[in-house]
């Protein structure tokens, strides 16, 4: 098996911060780091890498607020304590997956929505794991 | 080390990007449109059940798809090429050498990787696609690409495969081999297959027998590697580079039929456009343009007219202008007044890479030096923000061109057309 580079695109790095001309370089030539970049952060797998936009309010207690934009990756394990989208009742719905006694639960933010005990296969009704919500203010 | 070929191919590519982001279409009939919402293009399983075949035309199967309530989408190309790249860049980390072959199809060389256990390699593929993307592939392996797509064509029709096959061994080939009809077979169409039946050719199995020779003198060179190939012996290589494209054709029927000069001005002058940026993306240029235009030969009470003409330019561009000017001159020499035209086209041909020195032209006037600037700027803005800038030729409301009533969002390269979750 072998292991393929990650090909993200080209950073130009500067090698100099300033052009020297006469006198001292900066201090800082030796320090120079590439810029904060968003998708590096937020996007692991881009090829399992979805986002899809919230509606409702069922999930404000995990930190989900209507019209926030979230960051779905296929590639992750759903695990007891994930929040996760997941097909029900034909459509994609967001909440948080949990265990207990050896039967998978789905567990809405707000108590007022009652838990769904799953009863078929694991990956028939989870669509992918949610790793960020954007919340634009 | 045996050479091993896998083709991995999605099951009814364009349906299943569609009901990606559609859970409750998961088990219903659901099919997709070409252009012009004229025919089928991509069928799940549930709706070939119902016996509607590939190309069939929509207005033909109309009540069928009333009483079943199929699903219908008009062609959502963004969706499909976005979908199909993540695919590919998650093949590819499966292999050192692929060859993307069409937006749902590669051939991935899989030498040495998984000699031990192909099907488990190839299981792990349709595994690693499904989990990551959600789109359903086959898997083909063999030591050819033929005997790969021979391969996943029996992963795709028999479901006790789990959708994985492989031929490399010689007695489970010929097993395959005996029980599939020669058209089956990569390259061989129906007329190749009429001829073969006549020889008393009509299994997969007999044409391997035959000696390659003796097939290449009949039928010429391609059908004696087919022959070797279905016997193991690799002849074709991957191709890891598309060729440039040597003819660019670009054309649309339109949504009402045009009568006027300026309408199909305006048409061959988007097509030009389009055709111009394929041209520009493969950095090529071109010298010769062909145009046609023609009634509904479907309506036999319409009058029928239907002309093409070509010029062949002093040298080659790959510039938006010249070509609409070149096809503005060729519709002048060809449009006649009185006829309901339904479909219109160009064709670029006479295609080389830029990098080959312009032959200047000594009675032309200087080319002004920004033309590939200009037309690279272009490319940049429209890459950006898409369909923003375009030629004044092109016309400024376009009724003429076909509006998709049926199209799903662009899930994934819009930000204003994602999918809703529901948090309720």
């Amino acid at each position: 098996m072998f292991i393929p580079a990650v090909d993200r695109d080209a950073v130009p790095v500067d090698l100099y911060i300033c052009k020297v001309v006469a006198g001292f370089p900066s201090p800082a030539d030796d320090y120079v780091e590439k810029s904060l970049d968003l998708n590096e952060l937020l996007i692991k797998r881009p090829a399992a890498t979805f986002f899809v936009r919230v509606e409702g309010n069922s999930m404000l207690g995990a930190g989900i607020h209507p019209d926030d934009i979230l960051v779905v990756d296929r590639s992750l394990t759903p695990d007891a304590g994930k929040i996760v989208v997941c097909a029900l009742n034909g459509e994609l719905t967001v909440k948080r997956l949990a265990r207990e006694d050896q039967q998978w639960r789905l567990v809405a933010a707000n108590p007022d929505y009652p838990d769904i005990a799953i009863h078929e296969g694991l990956e028939t009704i989870i669509w992918g794991v949610v790793t960020a919500s954007i919340h634009l203010i | 080390m045996h050479p091993l070929i896998a083709l991995v191919d999605c099951n009814a590519f364009y349906v299943s990007c569609e009901c990606l982001f559609r859970p409750d279409l998961w088990n219903k009939p659901v099919g997709v449109l070409s252009n012009n919402d004229g025919c089928f293009i991509a069928r799940n399983n549930a709706l070939k059940a119902l016996g509607v075949k590939m190309g069939t035309p929509l207005f033909q199967v109309a009540d069928l798809v009333k009483q079943h309530h199929v699903h219908l989408f008009s062609a959502n190309f963004p969706l499909y090429a976005d979908l199909s790249s993540r695919i590919m860049s998650l093949l590819e980390t499966y292999t050192p050498s692929a060859e993307i072959y069409s937006i749902d199809e590669a051939f991935l060389d899989l030498t040495g990787i998984c000699e031990k256990d192909p099907i488990s390699y190839g299981i792990s593929i349709k595994q690693a696609i499904q989990q990551n993307i959600g789109i359903p592939v086959c898997v083909g392996i063999g030591p050819t690409k033929t005997l790969a797509k021979l391969a996943n064509f029996a992963a795709k029709k028999w479901p006790k495969t789990n959708g994985v096959v492989d031929l490399s061994c010689p007695e489970r080939r010929e097993r395959l081999m005996r029980r599939l009809p020669v058209n089956e077979v990569w390259g061989i169409g129906t007329r190749l297959s009429q001829q073969l039946a006549q020889l008393g050719i009509t299994t997969v199995w007999a044409l391997a027998q035959q000696p390659a020779q003796r097939m290449q003198a009949q039928f010429g060179v391609v059908l004696a590697r087919t022959v070797m190939e279905l016997n193991g012996i690799s002849c074709l290589e991957l191709a890891e580079i598309a060729p440039d494209k040597q003819e660019i054709l670009c054309s649309r029927s339109f949504k009402r039929p045009l009568d006027n000069l300026t309408e199909l001005s305006e048409a061959l002058a988007e097509f030009c456009s389009r055709a111009a940026e394929k041209l520009r993306a493969q950095a090529s240029t071109a010298d010769r343009l062909s145009v046609f235009i023609r009634t509904n030969p479907f309506n036999p009470k319409e009058p029928q007219y239907q002309r093409s003409a070509t010029l062949k330019l002093a040298t080659g561009t790959q510039d938006t202008r010249r070509l609409i000017n070149a096809a503005k001159q060729l519709l002048q020499g060809i449009y006649k007044e009185g006829y309901r035209y339904q479909k219109c086209g160009i064709q670029l041909s006479g295609i080389h890479p830029n990098s080959m020195p312009d032959q200047a032209d000594i009675f032309a006037n200087p080319k002004p030096s920004n033309e590939r600037q200009l037309m690279a700027c272009l490319d940049k803005i429209n890459h950006r923000f898409p369909k923003s800038v375009s030629i004044a030729a092109t016309g400024l409301n376009k009724s003429w061109q076909f509006q998709p009533e049926r199209m799903s969002k662009r899930y994934t390269t819009r930000w204003n057309e994602l999918a809703i979750v529901k948090c309720s």
